[in-house]
């Protein structure tokens, strides 16, 4: 299907690796699905961008409760609509990987929870996470007397400053508390 | 005797203890010498060594985590059956007060914030009252010839809730909630935990007999137990999935102070309350389950994944290569694991059955 032109250059290759946490084999396989996405005209332009509805149908992306906002806060676009660039993709697979710290798994999950991107999670940030967890429809979501249970405890357990917000480092010292959360936040193709 | 982790509930554990509990036991005249902990497995060592006969009871002023190692210093003793008698009080001064707020809500009382709750145990020390207690013998396995047996007074648990007991132990809050943000981020991962699970359920026809001290090794026989390597008694259950997100087994009604994960428990009810949730709940169910938790209503909630039975022992092979198992909120070897309860062989400074405080907040 004529895929010479969308080989990977070797020295780009190279930067690459540098660059992110990712391995060779990751880098080749990440721009194999990429261009996978792409469609015919896009594939000779030199900077192509997907658009976030084909992101969102790769598989390991697919189930993923907070695919939205992981292609919101890695795509580099000036009209904010959640498209990625190959390097934009690199970016997301870097910071799930196996091999990205913890300090840098914990601000990407910061700002993914960040629904209105205002820097700190506040209660309504807080209510569409746990929306994004229990599910689209009304029968599955939380009733609000829950809700308001639910972001209290949070609250109480994460607002040190009792400002009434989280802030990246209260969300970072709870997060580093848990042993399981690098596992789990992970996505490798 | 008075224990204190002086690392306990971020470091405030002494200070709790000289700001509340300490006039509180010089007004009601109780002698007592503090002793302050130095190292994970002083006061195992302590107990196992110590006199007995000098003290009138064994007070610990920490979590869970000193109780356990009490405990089982005492069980380690030649003179076990004596030694456990020792009546054992508990005052919250770290970040799991699981027991202590089991006590509080065994004396009828409302629940508290933490630090009535520290004042309320500390009058049921001063009174002297003092109840049985059940103990569970905790077996594991990674070699089915010489297993590690401890004793546990608490709960053993593998899975989901394993997870977040081990991660709230480390934010050292006392009385902190037990489910939080990082609840919410294994949510959106949820695992599945895969084994096979087995017990015995009560016989409600059958009274529960005490243990008769013949063992070889210190502490009662484990009657209800055969060994790891070999498969469970024709009489025990065999439950037929091996999916599941959580496995609870409890023996007093409270995980934490506010996770009242076992409603029907008392202390020497003589059982271990098993609760496991299976495979294939959505996360909203399991929310749920969590936030019902808090005030014990999660067993009425008819949720489908759910179960809940009331047994004298049972058995946990875990087929998942990693994972966590704790004993009282403390993380243990991860493998075969099985238990069988031991009613009443200890003494605990806690109010008898039926007991109802008068005014635990004013001293006279």
């Amino acid at each position: 299907m004529g895929t010479t032109a969308s080989q990977l250059r070797k020295d780009l290759l190279s930067e690459y690796q540098e660059l992110t946490f990712l391995t060779k084999q990751e880098i080749i396989l990440a721009h194999k699905r990429f261009s996978e996405l792409l469609s015919k005209e896009d594939r000779n332009i030199p900077t192509p961008r997907v658009p976030m509805e084909k992101v969102l149908s790769l598989p390991e992306l697919k189930s993923n409760p907070f695919r939205k906002r992981i292609c919101h806060v890695f795509s580099t676009s000036d009209m904010k609509d959640g498209s990625l660039t190959f390097e934009d993709f690199l970016d997301l697979l870097s910071a799930f990987s196996d091999s990205a710290t913890l300090e840098i798994k914990s601000h990407y999950a910061f700002r993914i929870f960040d629904f209105d991107d205002d820097g700190t999670l506040d209660g309504g940030d807080l209510e569409k996470l746990v929306n994004c967890l229990t599910g689209e429809t009304d029968d599955t979501r939380l009733t609000t007397e829950e809700m308001r249970q639910l972001i209290s405890n949070i609250l109480e357990e994460s607002d040190i400053d009792k400002d009434g917000t989280v802030n990246l480092s209260e969300f970072q010292h709870v997060i580093s508390r848990s042993p399981d959360f690098v596992s789990s936040f992970k996505i490798v193709l | 005797m008075l224990l204190v982790n002086p690392h306990s509930g971020k470091g405030q554990a002494l200070s709790l203890f000289t700001g509340h509990v300490q006039h509180m036991l010089n007004e009601a005249g109780v002698p007592h010498t503090l002793v302050i902990t130095e190292r994970q497995n002083h006061a195992r060592e302590l107990v196992r060594e110590a006199d007995l006969s000098q003290w009138g009871a064994l007070v610990i002023m920490s979590g869970d985590g000193l109780l356990f190692e009490v405990v089982n210093g005492l069980m380690e003793r030649e003179d076990w059956e004596e030694a456990i008698q020792t009546p054992l009080g508990i005052l919250p001064g770290g970040s799991g007060n699981a027991l202590a707020a089991s006590i509080h809500h065994y004396s009828g009382a409302q629940p508290v914030s933490s630090e009535e709750l520290l004042v309320s145990c500390g009058f049921l020390l001063c009174k002297g009252l003092v109840s049985r207690m059940d103990l569970a013998s905790v077996h594991l396995g990674s070699s089915p010839s010489n297993p590690t047996r401890l004793f546990s007074f608490l709960s053993l648990a593998w899975g989901f809730v394993a997870d977040v007991d081990v991660e709230s132990e480390k934010y050292r809050h006392v009385g902190a909630a037990r489910f939080t943000m990082g609840t919410l981020v294994r949510l959106a991962s949820l695992r599945v935990y895969k084994g096979r699970l087995a017990y015995l359920p009560v016989d409600e026809a059958k009274n529960w007999e005490p243990m008769s001290a013949n063992a070889t090794l210190t502490g009662p026989p484990d009657s209800l137990l055969v060994p790891l390597d070999q498969p469970v008694p024709s009489d025990w259950v065999v439950v037929p999935e091996e999916d599941f997100v959580l496995m609870l087994a409890m023996y007093q009604s409270h995980l934490a102070k506010d996770l009242y994960a076992a409603p029907n428990s008392t202390l020497d009810d003589g059982l271990i309350h098993l609760i496991y949730v299976r495979a294939g709940i959505s996360r909203t169910a399991l929310l749920r389950l969590f936030l019902a938790m808090e005030k014990g209503t999660h067993l009425a909630n008819n949720c489908p994944h759910l179960v809940y039975t009331r047994v004298r022992a049972l058995r946990l092979e875990p087929y998942s290569p990693k994972g966590v198992i704790t004993v009282d909120g403390e993380v243990v070897e991860y493998g075969p694991v099985q238990a069988q309860v031991h009613g009443g062989i200890a003494t605990l400074v806690a109010p008898p059955a039926g007991y109802r405080p008068q005014s635990p907040r004013r001293l006279p």
